[in-house]
């Protein structure tokens, strides 16, 4: 073993656990979580200059995540991947405060719960039984007394009206 | 356009299920159940919630963490050699042929990847037009470059000949520090790596498709290294041959030590263990 490579592996062991939670909080599975947090320690091998110190290599970590993930939400937005923010290999300056990882997922965390209570009881209900309590289509129907079918598309229209008072909050 | 409230399509209802029941733990969510931009926004929002509401899933899996230690362990490894600049070297006379011909097709390449950023800039990607820019474009936005990794503290190893390497031929090498393939693409010799960039597999060479393939989970690589076989290259080129779906996520490309040929014989630089 190298000295970088127990370099890496501090890093690594420092913020693997930050960096998941941080993409999980984003992509909502487990799956596209594992894959992206590889993607991040992958990148940071090849890239990171682990002689920085320690607030701006968490800063590259974060930055590079965030990068990331948007790029996992093009894929559903089909938006052209031109133009976009692009990783620099390497090091660049992060203002101070751009990185409140743990913070910024309670934010999240906080915004969608808030985002709940706003929702319109019958909407609230589905994404609660649905989200919160994990029930499959069919037991969030038969908790409603509605048919699948009918479940399906209240959750539709819930997830629709809380995108929508999401984004006007966001401005 | 925006979907009106009280008119929700029970198709698009039943197909946006299929995106919430995987982003809910029921398998992995695939883009493909999401038609419009209205519809991504859904699924972010979805995602979040998912992700606010299941304290399981948030927390990584420990095999998950150690797989990846031992991951990034090898790539380290692996890459230490070559992180550092190349030593200036005089090349042996009979290997500057080979050499000058590498190397005039990867300046090219970078020029063609500076020129098609600086376009990029200015026009919409469909302007600029043509697969091969828009996906230069793509990689160099996503911070990959097409260089041969250059090694610093390491050694050649003898991984062919060239007579077992006719054009259009793929091998297996296995050095001490490297596992890969030499590939001769139509005269111009390459060595990849055989380990794929998502979770550390060993590619198979597939002939009847030309390319790399990951058996876990299916990624393909082309014999320039770049994964062939994503979303993006779905949509610029069309299915991709004998898959029933796009791969789902990016990956980095293989990585790609030096090779020179001297006296008919194939060496790779690689790490010295």
């Amino acid at each position: 073993m190298t000295e970088t490579g127990g370099r890496f592996e501090q890093i690594y062991d420092a913020h693997v656990v930050a960096i998941y939670r941080f993409v999980h909080a984003r992509v909502g599975n487990r799956p596209d979580a594992e894959d992206l947090t590889a993607q991040v320690f992958m990148r940071a091998v090849e890239q990171l200059d682990t002689t920085r110190d320690e607030g701006q290599i968490v800063a590259w970590l974060y930055r590079v995540s965030q990068n990331a993930i948007a790029d996992y939400w093009r894929a559903f937005y089909r938006l052209p991947l031109v133009g976009t923010e692009q990783v620099a290999p390497g090091w660049e300056p992060v203002a101070p405060g751009e990185s409140a990882p743990d913070a910024a997922d309670d934010v999240a965390a906080r915004r969608v719960t808030a985002l709940l209570r706003r929702l319109p009881e019958r909407y609230r209900q589905v994404l609660e039984l649905r989200f919160l309590r994990r029930l499959s289509v069919e037991e969030t129907a038969r908790e409603l007394g509605i048919s699948h079918g009918n479940a399906k598309v209240l959750q539709y229209r819930a997830l629709r009206k809380a995108a929508l008072m999401d984004a006007s909050t966001d401005g | 356009m925006a979907p009106r409230d009280d008119a929700t399509d029970p198709r698009a209802a039943e197909r946006f299920d299929k995106y919430v029941d995987a982003v809910l733990g029921r398998g992995r969510p695939s883009p493909d159940d999401v038609v419009d931009r209205d519809e991504a926004e859904m699924a972010r929002l979805a995602a979040e919630l998912s992700g606010a509401t299941d304290a399981a899933a948030a927390e990584p899996d420990e095999a998950f963490v150690e797989q990846l230690r031992l991951r990034m362990r090898q790539a380290d490894q692996g890459i230490d050699a070559v992180r550092v600049p190349p030593p200036v070297r005089v090349a042996p006379a009979a290997t500057a042929d080979a050499g000058a011909r590498i190397a005039r097709f990867r300046l090219s390449r970078r020029d063609l990847l500076r020129g098609g950023l600086t376009v990029g800039a200015g026009l919409a990607a469909g302007l600029v037009g043509g697969a091969f820019i828009d996906r230069a474009l793509n990689d160099a936005e996503a911070g990959w470059t097409d260089q041969e990794l250059v090694a610093g503290n390491g050694e050649w190893a003898e991984v062919a000949v060239t007579s077992d390497l006719p054009s259009g031929a793929v091998m297996r090498f296995t050095t001490p520090a490297f596992d890969g393939f030499v590939v001769n693409d139509d005269g111009e010799i390459r060595a990849l790596g055989a380990t794929c960039t998502h979770l550390g597999c060993t590619l198979q060479y597939r002939p009847e498709f030309n390319d790399l393939r990951c058996p876990c989970h299916d990624a393909s690589f082309n014999l320039r290294g770049w994964l062939a076989n994503d979303r993006r290259n779905w949509q610029q080129d069309g299915p991709y041959p004998g898959d029933a779906r796009a791969y789902p996520i990016t990956l980095p490309p293989l990585p790609r030590p030096k090779v020179k040929v001297e006296d008919d014989k194939i060496f790779v630089y690689t790490a010295r263990i």
